[in-house]
């Protein structure tokens, strides 16, 4: 713990209250101002990860022939997915590592936010034993939680739960292919529709500050989405007509 | 064919994987120790006529019969409580964090009855929460003869009438930035001071609570509850600075240090005696500083029972011609202040009572009374220079 608090959770701390100062005591904006370095930090991770969902939407058609063609052998079925993937030098559980890898940036973060925001008398003393002796640092405590209307130390915002869910719901949306197995439809719709209520519960659950790192790194993810692999991916088939329109093709 | 199994399990573990470490993500951010620590209190002690009177971390208000080591009453407030005990004849005033002040009276509750009775004189007061999100009351309450000042973490400064529980008089929002004060003001005639987390001394009217002409605007927040001496008031201040600041002036007289800052903050009030400011720091230290100059006369590094620093939270207490000083630690250091003593700045022999302190504390007749972070009430008799006594606040109440 002593280790993890020198190596992340105290620099991520002093650097979140060092950009509250340099952006005039405001600690929503130095949330959105670290998320967007975090971002850029872990933007050669995210290219890599948005170029393999980029093949793996050009694949599709060719997935959807092999599913045809093999569907009632699933076994000789993965045979030649994977053989697919080892020639389009794609790996297809590539998309899951950013996300593993942001979870110890979750959790700093989360307790940089409950830290620096001090709610009860034993967060304040126990955030003096973890400040640097930065003029900036000193100066900016004890930070204001209140930025557009939020409460950041404070849970139970149903707007950012919804713009959470939501934002996560467009960007899982624009990557996942519509599946030709009725099984695997369902699956997938349900992997949809789970991961954003998980979150949007979450974002409930947990103080709006957190919340608004979800919701920005969201919206983030959703625009270089779109630049990188060129467009709204999947999301532009998602009514029902166009999804017909697309089985009957 | 080994390669299809292979790729199929891995396909099912990552699926797997995934699910469970979402459905596991509050629990991993909780119990990473996720930075929200709840509210447990550290209410300091009173002492009066034999009996302890201590705030528990489990929310009671405990009095014990400090002969006999046994607790007279108890009385749950079901919320953590961070304000020693005001007492004043029969009552004792303590506030919650969730923002109620209480007038118990001793007879009543050591006879368990019903919570207030009226003909004990026993009220309560209800600090209102309105749109700052919280009520909580963490300072300990100034008392005048007739009224209780409570400070609340809405913003506002309360004046409540003593024996009623009337509301006298509420402050304007003072900290309108963090929306709450969590230090204790401080009387010098007909004003009352208060100190609060944007920069702010504020003068108000003991009278009316209106906010006066007079007040005193710094940079940086005010972390402890101001102290005033001869018309200065010393304070300190989360650029870890103490200030010593002229009623009526627009400058501050000194700040110590006065060139690079301390390693910590002034979390705790200094107490001022013969012309010296002796202020504990969370860095460990306790400096002696000139009143009028804010030079250093000197320093002592507080220490843990590992020989580290250990920050000074509870404020030091005078008690005739000695100085105590607790750190978190829970070691108790005394310092003579006699004349031919007070320049020297070397305690007695340190006395430990083997658990963390972050609450303040009384002394009195040679004995401190110490409220420890488990729970329990230390009894150190400074003539001896041993603990007498310590015990849970947990005993079998005396019927």
């Amino acid at each position: 713990m002593a280790v993890w608090n020198l190596i992340i959770g105290n620099p991520v701390l002093n650097v979140l209250i060092a950009l509250s100062y340099l952006l005039g005591g405001s600690f929503g904006w130095a949330i959105i101002v670290l998320t967007i370095i975090i971002r850029l930090i872990s933007w050669p991770l995210t290219k890599r990860q948005l170029k393999s969902t980029k093949a793996l939407q050009e694949m599709q058609p060719k997935i959807q022939e092999l599913q045809k063609k093999y569907g009632k052998n699933q076994q000789k079925l993965q045979q030649e997915m994977m053989k697919l993937y080892k020639e389009a030098g794609v790996n297809p559980l590539g998309c899951l590592w950013p996300m593993l890898i942001q979870f110890p940036i979750w959790i700093a973060l989360y307790q940089a936010i409950m830290r620096a925001l001090a709610t009860t008398p034993e967060n304040l003393l126990d955030l003096a034993q973890r400040l640097y002796s930065w003029d900036v640092v000193s100066q900016a405590i004890p930070l204001n939680s209140h930025f557009l209307g939020l409460d950041l130390g404070s849970p139970g915002n149903i707007v950012l739960a919804i713009i959470v869910g939501g934002t996560m719901w467009v960007q899982q949306k624009m990557t996942q292919a519509p599946a030709v197995d009725p099984r695997q439809e369902s699956t997938s719709r349900m992997m949809l529709l789970m991961m954003p209520l998980m979150f949007g519960f979450l974002t409930f659950m947990f103080p709006s500050g957190l919340a608004l790192y979800w919701a920005v790194s969201n919206i983030i993810g959703i625009v270089t989405q779109y630049f990188v692999t060129g467009g709204w991916g999947y999301l532009k088939f998602s009514s029902p007509f166009q999804r017909a329109s697309v089985k009957g093709k | 064919m080994a390669t299809t199994l292979y790729l199929s399990h891995i396909m099912k573990q990552a699926k797997i994987l995934f699910l469970v470490v979402i459905a596991l993500l509050p629990l991993i951010l909780v119990s990473c120790w996720g930075g929200a620590s709840v509210a447990g209190g550290w209410a300091g002690t009173a002492f009066r006529d034999g009996i302890i009177y201590v705030g528990t971390r489990d929310g009671r208000v405990v009095a014990i019969n400090a002969s006999t080591q046994s607790q007279q009453w108890d009385y749950a407030a079901n919320a953590a409580i961070y304000t020693t005990p005001i007492l004043d004849d029969d009552l004792g005033y303590v506030g919650t964090y969730s923002g109620r002040v209480l007038a118990l009276n001793t007879t009543a509750r050591s006879q368990d009855l019903s919570f207030p009775q009226k003909r004990y004189s026993e009220w309560e007061w209800n600090c209102p929460t309105e749109n700052a999100g919280s009520n909580a009351i963490v300072a300990d309450f100034l008392a005048s003869e007739d009224s209780i000042y409570v400070s609340s973490s809405n913003g506002r400064v309360y004046s409540l009438d003593k024996k009623s529980g009337d509301l006298n008089w509420q402050s304007e929002v003072l900290d309108k930035e963090h929306g709450k004060i969590w230090t204790s003001p401080v009387i010098q005639g007909n004003t009352l001071f208060v100190s609060t987390f944007d920069g702010h001394i504020y003068a108000l009217s003991l009278e009316t609570g209106v906010v006066l002409d007079w007040s005193f605007e710094w940079e940086a927040g005010f972390v402890s509850s101001p102290v005033i001496d001869a018309d200065v008031i010393y304070v300190g201040s989360f650029d870890r600075h103490l200030y010593a600041l002229e009623i009526g002036g627009n400058q501050s007289l000194w700040r110590f240090p006065q060139e690079k800052p301390a390693a910590n903050w002034f979390w705790a009030s200094p107490a001022v005696n013969e012309g010296v400011v002796y202020a504990g720091c969370l860095d460990g230290r306790l400096y002696a500083i000139n009143a009028t100059t804010g030079q250093e006369l000197w320093s002592y590094m507080t220490e843990d029972q590992k020989d580290k620093p250990s920050p000074i939270i509870s404020s030091p207490v005078l008690m005739d011609n000695l100085l105590i000083v607790v750190n978190e630690s829970g070691t108790v250091y005394v310092f003579d202040l006699t004349e031919e003593n007070r320049e020297e700045g070397v305690p007695l022999e340190p006395i430990s009572i083997g658990a963390d302190v972050k609450s303040s504390f009384c002394a009195q007749d040679g004995l401190v009374y110490i409220r420890s972070e488990n729970n329990s009430v230390y009894v150190v008799d400074i003539d001896e220079g041993k603990v007498a006594e310590g015990w849970p606040v947990s005993l079998a109440i005396e019927k």
